[in-house]
């Protein structure tokens, strides 16, 4: 340890020399935070790509592939990042503008909110009330569109693109197969509009995911919801192109902007012979609400009370006015019989086998046998029952996107619930008895500049370093042009609520190198980037 | 020393290692796997829910508290709740120990019936082109990656020929819910035939390695000569002489085998959609499901720590030379 001292008060009055005059000139290093290469190799080369043009515009840069869930704790969790590249998945929910929107909220900036970049701008706050208090659709359009028209300038989070889900499903076994964004061919409308071309009745989907549980009260993942939905009934559907059509309501009337009225279908009944009334809707909202449950929480959130009015009408009281009530938490909250769970009091504690599977769905539920099946059949008793066709949906599970693959060649399944790996496409297309889609997502994959910290505190610098990626070579290269060029957060294939006329920051260096210029950025002799 | 008390020490170091194991588990998965709960972030939840479904699974509580009460709990049999599942650890592991088991059993009887014999052939054929033979093959499948003899088999078997099915256990959909009922059928056997096989080809090079340079040290021996010597024919020598003095390493590689056959081929299972309990891990670490990802490997343990004491029990039995002191 003796050495130490005297070599630092050697070097002490060298650095005191040198230093002042580089660190105040030469702009901060910075680390690009991506995925390792293994979790996904889009994210890994975009990083590369941008990374390689940062670097010629004079910024010192070090691309640091993350682990996923540490790369989202350092995100969300810590905001300890400078830059990041992750993504948001496009539930169905999330094509109601309010999510994606609201992930440049400023009152979602804290520790673990939706907005890790910190983008604080009080005109876009007080829009973002607005829209979500608007009823009429087309006023609340022109409210988002001004929303992304505003925030485009100071670029806080470029949406890097947009990737297809790209599908495939055996076309000599099942037609009218519907395709829907973010959901590809696996949404809930399937098995109510698909047909047999064979014998068989039942579709085959196979897929690596599978539901975490199916308790309705406790499950958190995409996988169990997308699974449960099918055997739930809930008010209100999402069409295809995103509309709310009424399900097991027959009506839904908007009272007052905090008063919503809902009137049931008749006769509708539970799996086991259960009439579903108006006191179950109230119980299920009323059951959800006082169990906490995380995973509906922000859907929940706008709602004060719910009670029932009559047989089969329900009133619902909502604390605020809220436009994407209907369309999210009507769609989302299945109905749940309440003779069965009332006397349940720790939903969240049940054991797998004792997890009530009754709903009143288009299908019922057979099996769940973990990491090998699922079943539904076909509840002739349902409303939808004389338009379906199908007599069941099985699910097979795979431990991963290959087994499926060979699932699919070796007609084990009908189709996949998921996308296909990039190398497969190619051979699926070369099947005689497959057809391929590709589906447009509206969620996207970002990068997200932390305007806490140099230089991305700075919006010149911002709005030069998104004039450097080199966005269509991405898609182009890494997508094989499977996907699209990202503008705003409101993805373009959304296309109610997009906004088509913002800035779109194409690719160039030249503009990017004015743009600092502009600012008063220089470079020096290594033409290394040198601070205003 | 007599028998009982060399039992029980060895016991208690068994319980000791045990021990040693379950708390390096605890502290590493801990330290080394990230938040179970930050994959939550994506599903849209706030901090505030994050930290909701933290407390639920006792991550909010010191470290070593909780290291205190899962060890409580292990003491008592009780593996805790899976964080992925929501459903008791012990419920989801015995099911899939069961099928890892037999997959591996199947493979390893396959490996030893065919390896034994043929390793203790080859060393009566020493030098032949069939001794080169044998031994190149043997070490090709020990070095092919299972991934890839594993999909090659489907691309052929398959996928090309279409004899067997290339995932799962069972042709679905399926009635049978018991243990028994799911693999005393021939469906499941034809599920069974291509991984089995797989592993099968990947484990005979250890026994027929073994064996054959056993064997070769064997014929070294006096009582060989001797037994040449009293004209008995080649074959004879071979089997009932050699053979039986060189099983012992056998012995032993078998055991070890056996042991580490509770966790799986976490690539076969994989490649086959096997539902074992090596993909179960795999799953585990991938969501830092820490109570399912701690108890599969505590299993492992135990496994190779029992297998190892059986082994040196048996050793007393398989050879006179090997005593208690």
């Amino acid at each position: 340890m003796k050495p130490l001292p005297i070599l630092s008060t050697l070097l002490l009055p060298v650095a005191l020399l040198t230093t002042p005059v580089l660190a105040q000139q030469r702009v901060a290093p910075v680390e690009l935070i991506t995925t390792t290469e293994a979790y996904d190799p889009i994210r890994y080369e975009a990083a590369f790509i941008i990374a390689e043009a940062w670097r010629e515009l004079g910024l010192d840069v070090t691309v640091r592939p993350t682990e996923f869930r540490t790369a989202l704790d350092r995100f969300y969790g810590n905001q300890d990042f400078d830059a990041v590249i992750l993504g948001w998945s496009g539930r169905v929910d999330r094509l109601d503008p309010q999510f994606f929107l609201g992930t440049l909220d400023s009152r979602q900036s804290e520790l673990g909110g939706n907005n890790p970049g910190g983008y604080i701008n009080p005109e876009y706050d007080a829009l973002y009330d607005a829209q979500s208090q608007q009823f009429d659709p087309d006023n609340r359009r022109d409210i988002v569109w001004e929303m992304q028209e505003l925030y485009m300038p100071d670029i806080p989070t470029v949406v890097l693109f947009h990737r297809d889900e790209v599908v495939a499903y055996n076309h000599n076994t099942f037609t009218d197969i519907p395709v829907m964004a973010g959901e590809g061919l696996y949404s809930e409308w399937t098995p109510l509009q698909a047909r047999p071309l064979t014998d068989r009745a039942v579709l085959r989907i196979g897929g690596p995911q599978e539901p975490d549980n199916v308790n309705p009260l406790d499950s958190t993942s995409v996988w169990g919801w997308k699974w449960m939905r099918m055997y739930y009934d809930r008010l209100v559907r999402l069409s295809a192109d995103v509309e709310p059509v009424p399900w097991a309501a027959v009506e839904v009337t908007a009272v007052d902007e905090t008063t919503v009225d809902v009137t049931l279908r008749e006769g509708m009944r539970f799996h086991d012979g259960e009439p579903v009334t108006a006191a179950d809707v109230a119980f299920t909202f009323n059951y959800y609400m006082t169990q906490d449950y995380s995973y509906f929480n922000a859907y929940l959130a706008p709602l004060a009370a719910v009670e029932q009015t009559g047989e089969l009408s329900v009133r619902f009281t909502l604390s605020e006015p809220s436009a994407p009530f209907a369309i999210i938490t009507l769609s989302q909250i299945p109905i749940l019989p309440r003779h069965i769970w009332e006397s349940i009091d720790n939903p969240g504690e049940l054991s797998p086998e004792d997890i009530p599977t009754v709903g009143s769905g288009p299908l019922r539920f057979e099996r769940h046998d973990r990491g090998e099946f699922m079943s539904l059949s076909r509840n002739d008793d349902h409303f939808s029952a004389g338009t379906v066709a199908l007599e069941g949906v099985e699910f097979i599970i795979y431990a991963d996107m290959e087994g499926v693959f060979t699932g699919l060649l070796t007609e084990q399944i009908d189709m996949t619930a998921w996308r296909m790996e990039p190398g497969q496409i190619p051979l699926a297309e070369a099947e005689d008895h497959l057809t391929v889609i590709s589906v447009p997502d509206f969620g996207y994959f970002h990068l997200t500049y932390n305007l806490r910290r140099e230089p991305f505190n700075d919006r010149a610098a911002r709005r030069a370093l998104t004039m450097a990626m080199d966005r269509e070579r991405m898609v182009n290269v890494l997508l094989d042009g499977r996907g699209e060029v990202g503008t705003t957060v409101v993805a373009p294939v959304n296309a109610f609520w997009h906004n088509p006329f913002t800035e779109r920051f194409d690719y160039d260096m030249d503009a990017a190198r004015a743009e600092l210029e502009t600012a008063g950025y220089t470079w020096d002799a290594e033409g290394r980037l040198l601070r205003p | 020393m007599n028998r009982a008390r060399y039992l029980l020490r060895r016991l208690l170091q068994a319980l000791l290692a045990l021990f040693i194991i379950a708390t390096l588990l605890f502290f590493l998965f801990r330290l080394g796997l990230p938040d179970p709960t930050a994959a939550l972030i994506t599903e849209g939840l706030s901090l505030e829910e994050r930290e909701m479904v933290r407390a639920r699974f006792g991550l909010d509580r010191p470290l070593f508290e909780q290291y205190l009460i899962y060890l409580g709990n292990i003491v008592q049999g009780d593996f805790g709740f899976s964080f992925s599942y929501r459903a008791p650890v012990a419920d989801i592991i015995w099911e899939r120990l069961a099928n890892t088991l037999v997959l591996m059993l199947s493979a390893i009887l396959i490996a030893y019936a065919i390896g034994v014999p043929l390793g203790a052939w080859l060393s009566w054929r020493r030098g032949s082109g069939t001794d080169t033979a044998g031994i190149i093959l043997g070490l090709m499948f020990r070095s092919a990656p299972m991934f890839w003899t594993g999909m090659m088999a489907i691309l052929i078997f398959g996928v090309s020929l279409g004899w067997f099915p290339t995932s799962g256990m069972r042709t679905l959909p399926y009635e049978a819910t018991g243990f028994f009922d799911k693999i005393f059928t021939l469906d499941f056997l034809a599920h069974l035939i291509l991984p089995a096989l797989i592993v099968a080809l990947y484990y005979l090079g250890s026994p027929l390695l073994i064996m054959r340079n056993t064997m070769m040290e064997v014929y070294g021996e006096d009582f060989i000569e001797m037994a040449r010597a009293k004209g008995l024919p080649e074959r004879r020598i071979l089997y009932h002489h050699a053979a039986r003095n060189a099983l012992l390493p056998v012995v032993t590689q078998l055991a070890v085998t056996i042991g580490l056959a509770a966790g799986g081929q976490v690539v076969v299972e994989v490649v086959f959609s096997w539902p074992g309990l090596g993909r179960e891990i795999l799953n585990a670490v991938r969501t830092s499901d820490f109570p399912l990802a701690q108890a599969s490997f505590l299993i492992m343990a135990a496994f190779v720590i029992t297998l190892n004491l059986l082994v040196d029990i048996l050793y007393t039995t398989l050879d006179p030379r090997v005593t208690l002191q």
